[in-house]
């Protein structure tokens, strides 16, 4: 077990950390207003492949990232449209959406599988921060990604904590007819809030096939957009415990890979269990404290709403 | 500015969900259509090849079929659950649960003769999906835990353990250290009925029917069907809420658990980690476009078995396997929203701004 080894990662921690933090993020946003959107996946695929596609042919990476992040807008849609337009199933809307994703990921790139990366995104070299020991590998020689999920996360929390947006957002997903009552469309709100989302699961596959990876193969996410809606239920809503939480499952990834240089018997599959069995355990924990305290979860989570029926 | 709002329509439109369902498949078709063309493909050539290939012949037939058997019983997996409203997103983790546990009684019963083998396979598997399901069963009963997340989580888990015991204890000795679990003995195949087609349909159809029955036509299902539309209604009836999920939920992985013994005993040579394939999520897409009710998974699986078969066979006509994973998600929306549409109409209101500028304006 060298200092290397152990400074590697950490590193794959963090950024393992960001790419989950984004995608749970965008879900914790959508389900702040009342959608829970199951096809996180299907929107990381989706984000992952295109932004492959755009750096192949653009050879721009933010580019690439910005045309992730509206393609998983635009899939997003597709279950704003259905759960919040017409009011279908959000379970199953989303499932579908997962199916979608998928398919059109592997559709689109297809031709791309295997390909050298176009464009990349590159380290941040911090100047002298970036030398120190240990912090510096670890914080200060991330890809860009790794800051805009940190911003992200502040962001988010500011937004849904201390502006009328945020206010009208969590009113949305907590009771529907009163905030139609007050004036606030609960279509734009839900469908905005769900958009958004997919925006930042799509810029979570970017970060992926921009950096991680950075190739295209199908099945790429492998799960880990189940990971990011665990997340938002382990993070109990808030922002901030999510980002604690995604730096917890990223370490998860991070040892995965990682194990034979610490010489420990311990199988790595075995170990990938331990997001979701934690997660498991939260939402236990969460359950048997509602007796005393209300639960985290928005009240109207999952409820269609239909103006006639209120 | 007048904006667009749903309204129940006094009555559903005639044909329903048969013709939600159809819809889907002609929104699929349009869309499959656009996307054939645009990858240079004849789409009449490859729509036939479909057609042929699922239900063209006796073996197609077979073959959609044997893909019916799994999909309808993860099904009516979720739709024994979805009866109650409760929604069982772990079918898919659960048919792994009841292809390990069959896969376990093969190991240890490799001498047995193939009717007792078979059978404790199947018993086992049974088991094997309703003490996963069990956990969920037991927090959502005692604890009002949500059980989308828990059954959820749980898939996650069990594709984890396939992996584990196909990596480490349970793999082949001869397989040259690939990860492969031993082949199943000969004797624990299932018999054929026609063609290809294996015993498993009958079991399906036979588990199909009782739970159909038994939702529709038993003092059981009333009350389940009861605590499905009101939990004041079913409490106040004195219905016992808390021991109807949990023998619900259970029943449910069980179902689901029997898919992956017949899947294994049926259609696989071993244990693999594909071994659910994606049924288990197919398995609530059936449910829900049977609107949850146990008797209309059947029909949906088997439209649902064909649409997976013949998008497998295009495949060798150089068409990519994503085209169909694509066509099954435009058949799920477009039967997601005619099902909206036929119990809602589209009205539009005019917005209330512009009802009040219009009154300053008088």
């Amino acid at each position: 077990m060298t200092e290397a080894s152990i400074i590697g990662l950490f590193v794959a921690t963090v950024s393992f950390g960001a790419l989950l933090y984004l995608a749970a993020l965008g879900e914790l946003l959508a389900e702040k207003a009342g959608v829970l959107n199951l096809g996180v996946e299907g929107m990381m695929a989706i984000g992952a492949v295109t932004a492959f596609i755009i750096g192949v042919e653009l050879k721009n990476p933010w580019a690439a990232l910005l045309v992730a992040m509206l393609s998983g807008a635009l899939l997003a849609s597709v279950h704003g449209v259905f759960t919040v337009g017409l009011g279908a199933e959000q379970v199953v809307s989303g499932l579908s959406l997962t199916i979608l994703g998928l398919g059109l990921a592997a559709y689109l790139g297809k031709d791309y599988v295997g390909l050298p990366p176009g464009a990349e995104l590159v380290p941040v070299e911090w100047g002298g921060l970036s030398d120190l020991p240990w912090i510096g590998p670890i914080f200060f020689n991330q890809a860009p990604i790794v800051y805009l999920a940190l911003l992200m996360g502040i962001a988010v929390s500011l937004v849904l904590s201390s502006t009328r947006l945020g206010l009208a957002l969590r009113a949305a997903g907590e009771s529907a007819s009163s905030t139609d009552s007050a004036g606030h469309s609960v279509l734009g709100l839900r469908l905005s809030a769900v958009a958004a989302g997919g925006a930042l699961a799509g810029a979570s596959g970017a970060y992926l096939t921009l950096s991680i990876t950075p190739q295209w193969a199908e099945g790429l996410t492998a799960g880990r957009g189940w990971i990011a809606v665990a997340l938002v239920i382990f993070g109990a809503w808030r922002p901030g415990r999510v980002g604690i939480g995604a730096l917890i499952f990223g370490g998860t990834l991070a040892l995965k890979t990682r194990l034979q240089p610490f010489g420990v018997e311990f199988s790595p599959i075995i170990l990938s269990m331990l997001p979701y069995v934690l997660t498991l355990a939260i939402l236990l924990i969460i359950s048997v404290r509602a007796r005393k305290r209300p639960s985290p979860a928005p009240f109207g989570l999952g409820l269609a709403y239909r103006r006639e029926e209120r | 500015m007048r904006q667009p709002r749903l309204s129940l329509r006094e009555q559903p439109l005639p044909g329903g969900q048969p013709l939600a369902f159809g819809a889907g498949l002609l929104i699929a078709l349009i869309v499959g259509t656009l996307l054939l063309l645009a990858a240079g493909h004849d789409p009449l050539k490859i729509y036939s090849r479909m057609f042929e290939a699922s239900l063209g012949d006796p073996d197609a037939w077979a073959k959609t079929i044997n893909r019916a058997v799994p999909l309808g019983l993860a099904g009516l997996a979720v739709a024994v659950a979805g009866s109650m409203g409760l929604w069982n997103i772990g079918a898919e983790g659960q048919i792994m649960a009841g292809a390990i546990a069959a896969a376990w009684v093969a190991r240890i019963g490799g001498d047995w003769p193939g009717i007792i083998l078979i059978s404790m396979m199947l018993i086992a598997a049974i088991g094997g999906g309703g003490v996963l399901a069990l956990g969920p069963a037991l927090a959502r009963a005692k604890l009002g835990v949500n059980e989308i997340i828990t059954t959820l989580m749980l898939n996650e888990v069990a594709i984890r353990l396939v992996q584990w015991l196909i990596h480490g204890p349970w793999k082949d000795p001869d397989s040259f250290n690939f990860p492969l679990a031993p082949m199943l003995p000969d004797q624990a195949r299932l018999p054929t009925l026609f063609s290809r087609t294996h015993f498993g349909l009958l079991i399906a159809v036979a588990v199909i029917v009782i739970a159909s029955v038994a939702v529709r036509y038993t003092a059981w299902g009333y009350e389940l069907r009861i605590a499905g539309s009101s939990e004041a209604t079913a409490r106040y009836s004195g219905i016992s809420l808390s021991k109807k999920i949990l023998t619900v939920l259970v029943l449910s992985g069980a179902i689901a658990g029997l898919a992956g013994g017949i899947e294994l005993t049926g259609t696989a040579d071993r244990l693999t980690e594909t071994i659910s394939n994606g049924f288990g999520f197919a398995g609530i897409i059936v449910a829900a476009l049977a609107l949850m009710r146990p008797s209309g998974v059947a029909v949906v699986a088997l439209l649902f078995g064909a649409v997976q078969i013949g998008g497998q066979s295009i495949q060798t006509l150089g068409v990519s396997s994503s085209v169909s994973t694509i066509l099954q998600a435009f058949v799920l929306f477009g039967a997601i929203g005619a099902g909206v549409l036929s119990r809602y109409r589209i009205v539009l209101d005019a917005n209330t701004r512009s009802i009040k500028k219009e009154m300053s304006d008088d």
